[in-house]
């Protein structure tokens, strides 16, 4: 009776630590982005849940510019953060070194999806991968 | 036996304490194990900083062919201007711009001067050589602001980078942009 009774004490409190997102989009998309075909590594399936891929996208610009868009989306209920990193290769599939390269934080809220878009630093990067990391 | 205790037990704390102690290492520094302060600008955020400005330059600008060049058939010329540090800490812009430089340099679609910009020029060797002189077809300029707040123990600090690139010869803003990086933290219950 007791433990009931606390359970049942317990449950605003934890009630307040999920925060999910309600959201609207067109049912009919008028535009539809290019998808990539991709490989995924999965390591650390809790990671995959804050930071769950659902698409992949590119477009190329006048000037041969390589434009990427990660869809991803938060599975938990709660809000949760993670790091990621792009990495670029050109034709010859070598790693193009940039000063700007870095690792950068992303909080979503509980069921939230957002896009992680970067442009490619030369017309001559024609691969890449990104690289999630689990926040500190 | 309890003055056996007592003799040994500084000896072994110091020696646990000592090894509690973490050893000088290196870390990637475009890794996600730095360290991160709230109430300074920290490396990483400089380049997440430039990542972004560097990429809004690129996709909206670089990409779109709206880049113009005074010398037909040659690359754009471009030249740093002032970057004001309006922050509360003392930095060198230079680990903002240098990295937009290069990455800009890396993009194969601009040169970057080093005899003329904002101070002087920053190559006096070559700037005392130079035989020829070409004006910048386009400037950066910008600014580093900072705010701050707090709510209990809970502080947090904003860092807004504003960037513009204005065409020399009409002094037309053609590309701005704006990153806030906010960071927050809890102060110690002891200690500063």
């Amino acid at each position: 009776m007791k433990k009931t009774f606390l359970f049942l004490l317990a449950l605003p409190a934890l009630a307040g630590c999920m925060s999910s997102v309600n959201s609207v989009e067109p049912a009919q998309p008028t535009v539809t982005a290019q998808a990539v075909v991709d490989k995924r590594v999965v390591t650390d399936p809790d990671l995959d849940n804050v930071a769950h891929i659902i698409g992949v996208y590119t477009s190329t610009g006048p000037e041969g510019f390589l434009r990427v868009e990660l869809q991803v989306q938060n599975l938990m209920h709660a809000p949760r953060s993670f790091t990621y990193r792009f990495e670029w290769k050109d034709q010859n599939g070598m790693t193009i070194d940039l000063p700007t390269s870095t690792t950068i934080p992303v909080t979503l809220q509980g069921r939230e999806t957002t896009a992680l878009v970067t442009m490619a630093p030369t017309p001559l990067a024609k691969d890449f991968r990104v690289t999630f990391f689990p926040s500190k | 036996m309890r003055k056996l205790v007592l003799t040994f037990l500084p000896a072994v704390c110091a020696a646990l304490l000592a090894g509690c102690g973490t050893d000088a290492h290196y870390v990637n520094a475009s890794g996600n194990q730095l360290v991160t302060t709230v109430e300074q600008v920290n490396i990483q955020d400089f380049a997440n900083a430039a990542d972004a400005m560097t990429a809004s330059l690129i996709d909206r600008e670089i990409n779109t062919g709206d880049l113009r060049s005074g010398v037909p058939g040659d690359k754009a010329l471009l030249a740093i201007s002032l970057i004001k540090n309006e922050t509360g800490e003392q930095f060198d812009t230079d680990l903002l711009v240098k990295k937009i430089r290069v990455a800009l340099l890396q993009t194969g679609k601009i040169y970057a001067t080093t005899t003329g910009g904002f101070g002087g020029p920053e190559d006096p060797v070559a700037a005392a050589n130079q035989t020829t002189a070409r004006r910048p077809d386009y400037t950066l300029s910008g600014k580093i602001i900072e705010t701050r707040a707090q709510s209990g123990d809970l502080r947090q600090s904003a860092f807004v980078f504003q960037l513009s690139l204005t065409s020399a010869g009409n002094g037309v803003a053609v590309w701005e942009d704006e990153k806030t990086i906010v960071k927050q933290g809890t102060r110690p219950a002891v200690g500063f």
